[in-house]
């Protein structure tokens, strides 16, 4: 008789350096055959140790520290600690700052989905739909770049609030972008939803209920996927998103098929918003004057990042540099979502799982 | 035929160096086809060339636990084969170098060495990516090798000959694609799942199994296998070509008929999406295998009625 | 559940030029907003030094001789820029600035990155 001990156990170690990962992560994956059996992952490897960083330095420096958190959704990272910031200050960011601020984040977000959309469709194995959202995905990265001077890290905010302004010349070219981004953004929604091909891939794989998604704790499309109604831009309102909620947009299948679906539908979502911000842009000042010194307390602040919910702690003691600051990120909350839903399915399937919370490691490991 | 014009046969033209340049040159071809479908640039013409210069060039690193011999033999026999099936083909609109009743099942069966290497090469080794890649490249192996054999018989049927040079010979003219459809639709699906190309990449699929079977593989034995994968396409697509699309007499209807069987092949590999595993051994048995039986059954059946026919 | 349905797309990429841009061969118009290499006009520069105190990455050193005289050093490593014009939102006289013109910043020797401008003395 054998024991499990004894038995042999077939371990596929997938990272830190791996194809499928495009950021270091440690995945291993016992596997019988070609089900998995089971799935631990480790994490850490892209840790650059900011939050220690950050506490060397002045707020303002922080800015553009936190914006380093990730390559993706910078934007959203730096919101996230002016909005904090200007709250330990009591000091309110004029409603055009908030408003432009609202707009990259969405910007932001069509280049994140967008992003994911090719990755996705990569791990797949369909490199057309790859090849051309990321064609497609150029059209947004550049009217950032038009509009805020970089293609990544945008620097938009500053304490107190934005650098940069919407002109009329602009605003007619983001307008043009996004008829072109929703045209073919429909079109990708009917291919993920139709293509024979790609539907065997991931309909009715990696399925997460309603229920297993809320005892997880998963956050952002990927709980909207599985019918967890979630999004900060709606519970918590902040920066311009009170003026212009958003639509949840949910799935309750909560296979992959619907998370493609939800992030795909978000899209559509984005570019209606960014067309009402831009319509209804508010008049008036960019900044309003912040004090180099924040006054001691502490804080919370929350965004939702593409990924999902990302959650920032900041305390100061009245100095010009921050005692603490914290980032929880999208990632780690999703990731056990992973490493619970690999179990039972294909080796195959494994990398499209893990694309599926859209995993930002970078983000997570800070 | 003197043995002088032999051995240039062999080494030179058509087979041997000519054939591995233009193996080259198909899997620019496909390259560069699948790169304008997805709207890039692509490679440009010399790139598989200057690869496998550069592989050639490397050093052959042998991990630890392989044994050694057979992971030097392996590359090799695996082109060797791939080349010697070449000789029986009429590549190039030429007449194949070497000809004898019963060759198509021989070329086919020197067709999958590559395969069988390969799977053995993965299997060789230690490294758990090589292993996954090489049951896979072996469980399709297993899958597809039936149905590609039997579509391939298809014409031999009709054409009363195991002969390649006669099946292709009753071919010439005769467009074999339209009385028999489905064995040529599982005799280019059969092509691509024999050169792993996607959506049959599972077996070497980048983003579970790094490079499945080859993972370990660097320098020249992994120039060796990539040189027998761009043969195998030519003798391949001229196989197909020579039986389906009325023949290949001469090398201007070869390049014509080859490149638009490629054509068809980079099309159906930008549409689809990596099969699992298990889903294209389901597939090529579930449906593959069946068609092509039921193909046969018609193709029979026809066949003797004409003969009574004639008979009477 | 259908087959090929990116099967428009392919089709009309078979006549189209590839979306790829030949870089160095095919240069596009940059944006005018865009972050390049710093610029420094000493004319209205008061030798505040908050540019330096502000910049994340530590790329400015400004170095005041003598305050009323306006004769100051300003040293610039390019390599350690991380272009996100702090220094130019911090900028009370509005004598900083990110070129749009210069981007391309490669060089091959580090000394290159270097940067380093002095104000003009007023009277000789």
């Amino acid at each position: 008789m054998q024991t499990d001990t004894q038995r042999e156990r077939f371990t596929i170690p997938i990272g830190p350096q791996h194809p499928a990962l495009k950021e270091p992560g440690h995945f291993r994956f016992s596997v019988d055959g070609e089900i998995v059996t089971g799935a631990t992952v480790r994490l850490g490897y892209a840790h650059r140790g900011l939050e220690k960083l950050a506490e060397k330095q002045n707020w303002v420096q922080n800015i553009y520290l936190f914006e380093r958190v990730c390559g993706i959704c910078s934007h959203t990272h730096a919101t996230a600690y002016c909005l904090g910031v200007e709250r330990l200050a009591g000091v309110i960011a004029p409603p055009r700052a908030q408003a432009i601020r609202t707009l990259v984040c969405e910007l932001e977000r069509i280049h994140s989905h967008l992003l994911w959309l090719g990755v996705s469709a990569h791990e797949a194995g369909f490199d057309t739909l790859f090849m051309y959202s990321w064609r497609d995905r150029e059209t947004v990265m550049d009217l950032l770049e038009a509009l805020t001077g970089n293609r990544v890290n945008y620097s938009v905010n500053v304490l107190g609030g934005v650098k940069v302004d919407v002109t009329e010349e602009i605003a007619q070219a983001i307008y043009k972008g996004l008829d072109f981004l929703e045209e073919r953004t429909h079109h990708y929604l009917q291919v993920v939803s139709s293509d024979a091909s790609f539907l065997q891939r991931a309909r009715g794989v990696g399925v997460m209920t309603r229920q297993q998604a809320e005892v997880m704790g998963v956050v952002g499309p990927t709980a909207r996927a599985s019918g967890v109604t979630r999004d900060i831009r709606i519970e918590a309102p902040y920066a311009a998103y009170a003026d212009f909620p958003p639509q949840v947009i949910v799935d309750e299948r909560g296979d992959l098929e619907a998370r493609f679906v939800v992030r795909l539908k978000e899209l559509l979502e984005s570019y209606r918003l960014v067309r009402e911000i831009l319509a209804r842009l508010p008049e008036g000042e960019l900044t309003v004057r912040m004090p180099r010194r924040i006054k001691s307390g502490e804080t919370v602040s929350r965004v939702e990042a593409p990924r999902g919910e990302l959650f920032y702690f900041l305390k100061s003691n009245g100095t010009d540099t921050p005692v603490r600051v914290h980032a929880r990120t999208p990632t780690i909350c999703n990731m056990t979502s992973v490493v619970r839903l690999a179990v039972g399915h294909q080796l195959a399937d494994v990398p499209l799982i893990l694309a599926g919370i859209d995993p930002c490691f970078s983000c997570n490991d800070r | 035929m003197s043995t002088v014009t032999s051995i240039a046969a062999l080494l030179l033209f058509p087979s041997g160096l000519f054939l591995l340049l233009s193996g080259l040159a198909y899997e620019w071809a496909d390259r560069k086809l699948l790169a304008q479908f997805q709207n890039r640039v692509g490679p440009r013409w010399f790139q598989p060339l200057a690869d496998v210069v550069k592989l050639l060039a490397k050093e052959e690193v042998a991990p630890d636990g392989v044994n050694g011999r057979l992971f030097v033999a392996l590359p090799i026999i695996a082109l060797a084969g791939a080349l010697t099936a070449a000789l029986y083909v009429p590549l190039f609109g030429l007449a194949p170098a070497f000809s004898f009743p019963g060759d198509l099942i021989v070329t086919l069966y020197l067709l999958s060495m590559l395969t069988l290497c390969m799977g053995i090469a993965g299997a060789n080794t230690l490294d758990r990516f090589s292993l996954v890649g090489a049951t896979r490249a072996l469980t399709q192996l297993f899958s597809y090798e039936a149905p590609f054999l039997l579509a391939l018989l298809g014409p031999a049927l009709v054409a009363e000959s195991w002969q390649i040079s006669e099946i292709a010979a009753y071919a010439n003219g005769r467009y074999l694609l339209l009385t028999q459809p489905i064995g040529f639709l599982v005799a280019i699906i059969g092509l691509m799942g024999k050169l792993e190309l996607p959506p049959f990449d599972a077996p070497e699929a980048e983003t579970e199994i790094v490079a499945g079977a080859l993972t370990e593989y660097s320098g020249r034995g992994l120039a060796l296998f990539r040189l027998g994968k761009g043969v195998e396409m030519v003798v391949g697509l001229t196989l197909v070509a020579a039986f389906y699309l009325g023949g290949v007499a001469n090398p201007f209807a070869f390049l014509l008929k080859t490149l638009v069987l490629l054509l068809v092949m980079v099309v159906m590999q930008a549409l689809m999406t990596r099969l699992r595993i298990d889903q294209t051994v389901g597939m090529w048995w579930r449906y593959g295998a069946l068609l092509v039986l039921a193909q046969w059954l018609i193709t029979i059946l026809f066949h003797a009625i004409s003969q009574v026919h004639l008979m009477g | 559940m259908k087959f090929g349905s990116m099967l428009k797309d392919i089709s009309q990429a078979l006549v189209q030029q590839p979306a790829t841009e030949q870089y160095p061969s095919v240069r596009r118009p940059v944006p005018e907003r865009l972050r390049g290499r710093l610029v420094w006009n000493p004319a209205t520069c008061t030798g505040c030094g908050l540019c330096a105190t502000d910049c994340p990455a530590k790329a400015i050193e400004l170095l005041v001789l003598d305050k009323k005289a306006k004769r100051f050093v300003m040293t610039y490593h390019i390599d350690r820029c991380t272009f996100c014009a702090q220094c130019v939102q911090s900028c009370r006289q509005g004598c900083l600035n990110m070129a749009a013109n210069h981007w391309e910043l490669a060089a091959f020797d580090r000394d290159d990155f270097l940067l380093r401008w002095q104000s003009a003395p007023e009277s000789g």
